[in-house]
């Protein structure tokens, strides 16, 4: 009686397993494979000054995507990402303006900044965990009145990011740019995250909320924490886009919102919940951008581009979907 | 001393009261059992001292103060730690997560201490070493575990909660012998320290191993209190089934085989999941029994018969043709008809009208395109009545109505228009005694009208009073064949235990 | 709450209840807001939203976290092909139509299929099929002038066509009759049901859960390219995504209207005065004189507010 259902788990191999402990393994092969494409079609396109340029575009992806993987590790989603993103970009642009723009202004903007991501995360957190709304109608309500509060901030696009502040981001320090040391940053933190008591809660409450409730876990309370912490990181990706754009726009992030929920889905995650890994997003952002390169370099006449990454991704979706599912059936 | 007690407490869900009045003492250092027949109350009753479920009325005592347990962390705050019956496991974690889950060791104030949580769920883990199988280790997910498995660790989970008062709801259900043994050596360990267990059982022997006294729970009511050592299983069993016992035994010898129908469906060498090699016939106006300790693949028999999932291989002929089954869908277009017991997975549709639940089959075999509730419903009365349904109206949504006319509705679908060969997949589970008896008194009346009727039953009493004939299956496969004066609960249970 | 307020907790009372309060306060706010002409107006937009709900509708009550983000893509992809197939002319009103309905059916095909056949879980499916969709629409619009509405077509739609009502009103009346004739009064509907509120007991029971899902999607593609159709000749001519604007209003009509998006309960009844709710409120604020920021504000504030009368989901203690 208990040797029948060993003998069936033996047949699905070390595959199965591999994909459990890294559910962003499909995604890697498909950065990649993609890489390898880049290269074949742009040689120039693999220099370090490309890839760093790569980064600097796509870490402000990459950090959404990785504030919606921990809504999405509790079965929850946040579709107000793009909208804080947007918040913080034209707070702390207004704020570094009226501070006079020098090196302590853009501290205390980014402080601000942080603290608007997080109370927004808090608010958001509140209406789905404790006032109980559906998530994806309730976060696109909060996005909407972000935004509001964005437009009120900065009325329309264009008020310039103190000098400092992109030469920072655009620039090197002891020969490295700058952004790798923001990804080194982001790596100790995301490594500092994987180790909490918030990231193991989320998972398991994404696992089974009513589990995890007769567990004994504050279900509500850690839903709200994934939500603020998916506030702070959608704010880390707002100083990103204002280093890479150099400038305040109060609709920047909208476009970003789902994006984010694609990489959360590339990378191995599942909407379901429960069950993924912030690596696997913050590789699935590379690939978003990669198929763009890809699609430019491969020399696809331009009003073709758009439709082509649209089909590119939906492909690298199915791919790693299709993937993953059949290591773990 | 008296350390944890209930009075009156009470809980209704919608219209169906799950638990009408229940009294319950538990003393410091014994193990209480609690004992009951499917949907009596004893979960409910469980939960709402696990804080899970909030009671409608009644007190909770604990050391003879009364306290309100808010909720599971407010009843992990009191004492009380429980093993859910359905358990409480987070499937992606690993299982030294999941036994600490509820409070996971710290290091500062934010992060997971991996060390002490290897090292104290190690602990638990060991205490299981023997009996648990080498692939139950601190860092498997817990998905990846057998239902054995999960089980204990499920109990680990319970135990490290090292609350004085543990609940555990049926931690056994899955358990073999030797896992068993060792819970119970744990348990007695536990007493000895001045614990406080209650413990749910269906298994009589286990009841009359581990416990010290036992209370017994009736149709959402605690009926008694009795010391184990003053009483005995036929005893108990007496209590839990009260006056209605009469209902239970329709029959005193179970009515000879009609074999004047001829063969409706024969199987031969069918093998699927769970069962193999598998050969058999039922003729018109018989009863073909199913029998054998639960899950040896009489139910994935069933299943496979009814396309869902079909079987791999062999032949099935339905009244002389040959039967090809890929789907329910086409089952039932052939004739077949399908009645599960786990009436939530596989029979309610959830907070749909009671006639949308009757009806579905009913539209599929006419290939209705419309659905007129006047002409649906001349289809759906008779068949309610015959089964003796009480529903105030067929607009009503399903959820309104208690679990044994649920079913009812779900067994009803099925009748409309009469099918071939009737497959009973454990249809009376966590139904009431009386629907039970409406259900077999319908079933025989069925076979007398030149149904083929295939019936397993979890319950050996079910199979024993209305089986024509019954195949005991262990292992996937049928063991032994009992028909006329050899169905014997004696050969029943021969036959089932033989090769385990 | 006691029996005679139970029916306070029916969304179709509350959006009903709702729509009338929010005309006496624009009414209120701004003279004429409530005049005939105006209502008429907004019931022409509210019937564009109406008619992509429906599809909306269909595809969450079918369950298994159905949703459908590609409408407000189809919806755009229509309008343009349906500006392109008529050309500005009447007699190519006929083959406008087909093509509508082929390119809708085609795309929620599509759709239907990556979430049964190949299981991906709806709400990625159909974002990426948008993706694809917003791409197409730069291709077509590069390569082709972008069409005009027929005059019939504007007509249809703007001038009013039987007792004062335009011919869209009409339209809409009748989907939302065909909707709810077929969601009670037919087997399909029952099966719509049965498979968003326990899939696997339909299942059992002999529904063909598969193709009653791809079934949907097909209709969810339809119904927007029907409102692509109607939306070229509010607008005379298509432009870059006219149909952007509908993807999420489709959802909280939808929501608003008492359908949660677990699927399984809710109609389209409460969907119709989703659609005039959400419609009125965005006029509203339209008209009250504020920043377009304020604005904003109080459009997302009111829709939080709003759900909180219906949709809040069950706690975690029975």
């Amino acid at each position: 009686m208990t040797a029948t259902p060993s003998i069936a788990r033996e047949g699905r191999g070390g595959f199965g397993a591999l994909l459990d402990r890294f559910p962003f393994l499909p995604a890697i092969v498909i950065l990649i494979v993609l890489l390898v494409l880049n290269g074949l079609f742009e040689p120039n396109s693999l220099s370090f000054r490309s890839l760093t340029g790569l980064v600097r575009t796509y870490m402000a992806l990459m950090l959404l995507a990785v504030a919606q993987t921990y809504v999405v590790y509790a079965a929850d989603i946040d579709l107000s990402v793009g909208a804080i993103a947007s918040l913080v970009n034209v707070t702390i642009i207004v704020l570094m303006q009226h501070l006079g723009g020098g090196g302590l202004s853009v501290v205390a903007a980014l402080g601000v900044g942080v603290l608007v991501g997080l109370a927004c995360g808090l608010v958001n957190g509140f209406v789905v965990a404790a006032l109980r709304l559906q998530a994806i109608v309730a976060t696109f309500a909060t996005s909407i009145f972000f935004t509001g509060l964005a437009l009120t901030i900065l009325p329309v696009a264009g008020m310039p990011a103190p000098t400092a502040f992109w030469r920072t981001y655009g620039g090197s320090f002891f020969g490295i740019p700058f952004v790798f040391y923001c990804v080194a940053v982001l790596a100790v933190l995301l490594y500092l995250l994987a180790r909490s008591r918030l990231a193991t809660q989320l998972l398991a409450v994404g696992d089974g909320q009513q589990a995890a409730f007769q567990s004994g876990l504050p279900v509500t309370a850690i839903r709200i924490g994934g939500y603020a912490l998916c506030g702070v990181f959608a704010a880390l990706a707002a100083f990103c886009i204002t280093g890479d754009t150099a400038s305040g726009d109060p609709l920047v992030g909208a476009k970003m919102t789902l994006f984010s929920v694609a990489a959360v889905v590339l990378g191995g995650s599942a909407l379901s919940g429960g069950f993924g890994t912030v690596v696997g997003s913050v590789i699935a952002a590379l690939i978003i951008g990669l198929i763009n390169a890809l699609v430019f370099f491969a020399g696809t006449p331009s009003h073709w581009q758009n439709f082509v990454q649209g089909l590119a991704i939906l492909a690298a979706l199915m791919v790693g979907i299709l993937v993953s599912r059949r290591g773990r059936a | 001393m008296t350390k944890l007690k209930l009075s009156g407490v009470s809980k209704a869900y919608g219209a169906t009261m799950a638990l009408r009045h229940g009294d319950l003492e538990i003393e410091a250092g014994e193990v209480h059992v609690l004992i009951g027949a499917n949907g009596s109350g004893k979960s409910t009753l469980c939960k709402i001292v696990a804080g899970s479920v909030r009671p409608d009325r009644g007190t909770v005592l604990i050391d003879d103060r009364p306290v309100t347990v808010s909720g599971p962390r407010a009843a992990k705050a009191l004492g009380i730690g429980i093993f859910y019956q359905e358990l409480s496991l987070a499937e992606h974690r690993s299982v030294a997560e999941n036994i600490l889950m509820p409070d996971l060791p710290r290091k500062g104030r934010l992060f997971v201490n991996r060390e002490a949580l290897a090292e104290t769920a190690g602990r638990y883990i060991a205490l299981f070493a023997q009996v648990a199988g080498e692939d139950l280790t601190a860092d498997t997910p817990v998905g990846r575990l057998r239902a054995d498995q999960r089980q204990l660790v499920e109990i680990m989970k319970a135990l490290a909660s090292k609350a004085p008062v543990l609940i555990f709801d049926e931690p056994t259900s899955a358990l073999d012998r030797a896992q068993v043994d060792r819970f119970f050596e744990i348990l007695r360990g536990l007493r000895n320290e001045g614990r406080s267990i209650v413990f749910i059982s269906h298994r009589m022997d286990e009841i009359f191993a581990i416990g010290d006294r036992v209370t017994v729970i009736r149709d959402g009511e605690t009926i008694g209190t009795t010391t184990i050592a003053d009483t005995s299983p036929a005893a108990v069993i007496r209590m839990m089934v009260g006056e209605q016992e009469g209902l239970a035994v329709p029959q005193d010898a179970p009515p000879a085989s009609a074999t004047g129908g001829g063969t409706a469906l024969s199987v031969a060498h069918l093998s699927g999941q769970g069962f193999s090699d598998v050969s058999f016939t039922v003729a018109r106006g018989e009863i073909l029994g199913l029998g054998g300790l639960h899950g040896q693949g009489q139910s994935a028999l069933l299943r496979a018969l009814f396309g869902a999932p079909p079987a791999h291989s062999g032949a099935v002929t339905l009244a002389g043709a040959a039967l090809r089954t890929e789907n329910p869908r086409s089952a039932i277009t052939s004739g077949l008809a399908y009645v599960s017991g786990d009436r939530g997975r596989d029979g309610v549709i959830t907070g749909r009208p009671i006639l949308e639940n009757v009806t579905p089959v009913h539209a599929l075999r006419n290939r209705l395109m419309l659905a007129s509730p006047g002409r649906l419903a001349a289809g759906a009365l008779p068949a309610l009545k015959a089964l003796n349904t009480k529903f105030a109206g067929l607009s009503h949504p399903i959820s309104s109505l208690s679990g044994g006319n649920q079913q009812k509705i779900v067994i009803a679908r099925w009748l409309i228009d009469r099918p071939d060969v009737l497959l009973l997949d454990d249809p009376t589970k966590g139904i009431d005694l009386s629907a039970k008896a409406d259900l077999f008194a319908l079933i025989r009346k069925l076979a007398e009208d030149g149904l083929a009727i295939i019936l397993y039953s979890s319950e050996d009493a079910e199979l024993l009073n209305n089986a024509d004939r019954i195949l005991v299956f262990n292992g996937g496969s049928v063991r032994r064949e009992l028909a006329g004066a050899e169905r014997t609960r004696y050969n029943l249970y021969h036959a089932a235990y033989e090769a385990a | 709450m006691s029996q005679a307020l139970s029916f306070l907790r029916n969304p179709l009372v509350v959006a009903l209840a709702l729509i009338v309060a929010l005309l006496v306060l624009g009414n209120a706010l701004s003279p004429g807001f409530a005049s005939g002409q105006q209502i008429l107006r907004l019931l022409i937009v509210a019937a564009l939203l109406g008619i992509v709900a429906a599809g909306q509708n269909l595809v969450i009550l079918g369950g298994r976290e159905g949703i459908d983000l590609s409408v407000g893509g189809v919806v755009s992809l229509s309008a343009i092909v349906a500006g392109n197939a008529m050309n500005g002319l009447d007699a190519g009103i006929p083959a406008a139509i087909l093509a509508c309905v082929a390119t809708g059916a085609f795309f929620g095909l599509l759709n239907g299929l990556g979430v049964t056949l190949l299981r991906i879980p709806p709400l990625v499916m159909t974002l990426g099929m948008l993706g694809v969709l917003q791409g197409l629409l730069v291709v077509i619009r590069q390569g082709v002038p972008s069409g005009r509405a027929a005059p019939a077509l504007s007509e249809f739609v703007t001038r009013p066509f039987l007792l004062g009502l335009p011919g869209i009103i009409w339209l809409w009346i009748a989907i939302g009759l065909l909707m709810a004739f077929i969601l009670n009064r037919t087997v399909l509907g029952h099966r719509i049901y049965a498979i968003g509120s326990n899939e696997h007991a339909a299942f059992m029971a002999g529904v063909p859960v598969r193709r009653m899902r791809v079934l949907l999607f097909v209709l969810s593609g339809v119904f927007s390219a029907i409102a692509g159709f109607c939306l070229l000749g509010y607008s005379g001519s298509s432009f870059a995504n006219v149909g952007e604007q509908y993807m999420l209003a489709s959802i909280i009509a939808v929501v608003l209207g008492g359908t949660p998006l677990s699927g399984g309960k809710g109609g389209y009844t409460g969907t119709m005065a989703g659609a005039v709710l959400l419609v009125i409120l965005q006029s509203i604020l339209t008209t009250i004189n504020i920043e377009e920021s304020g604005r904003q504000m109080v459009f997302g504030a009111t829709l939080l507010l709003l759900m909180l009368f219906y949709g809040r989901g069950r706690g975690l203690r029975a």
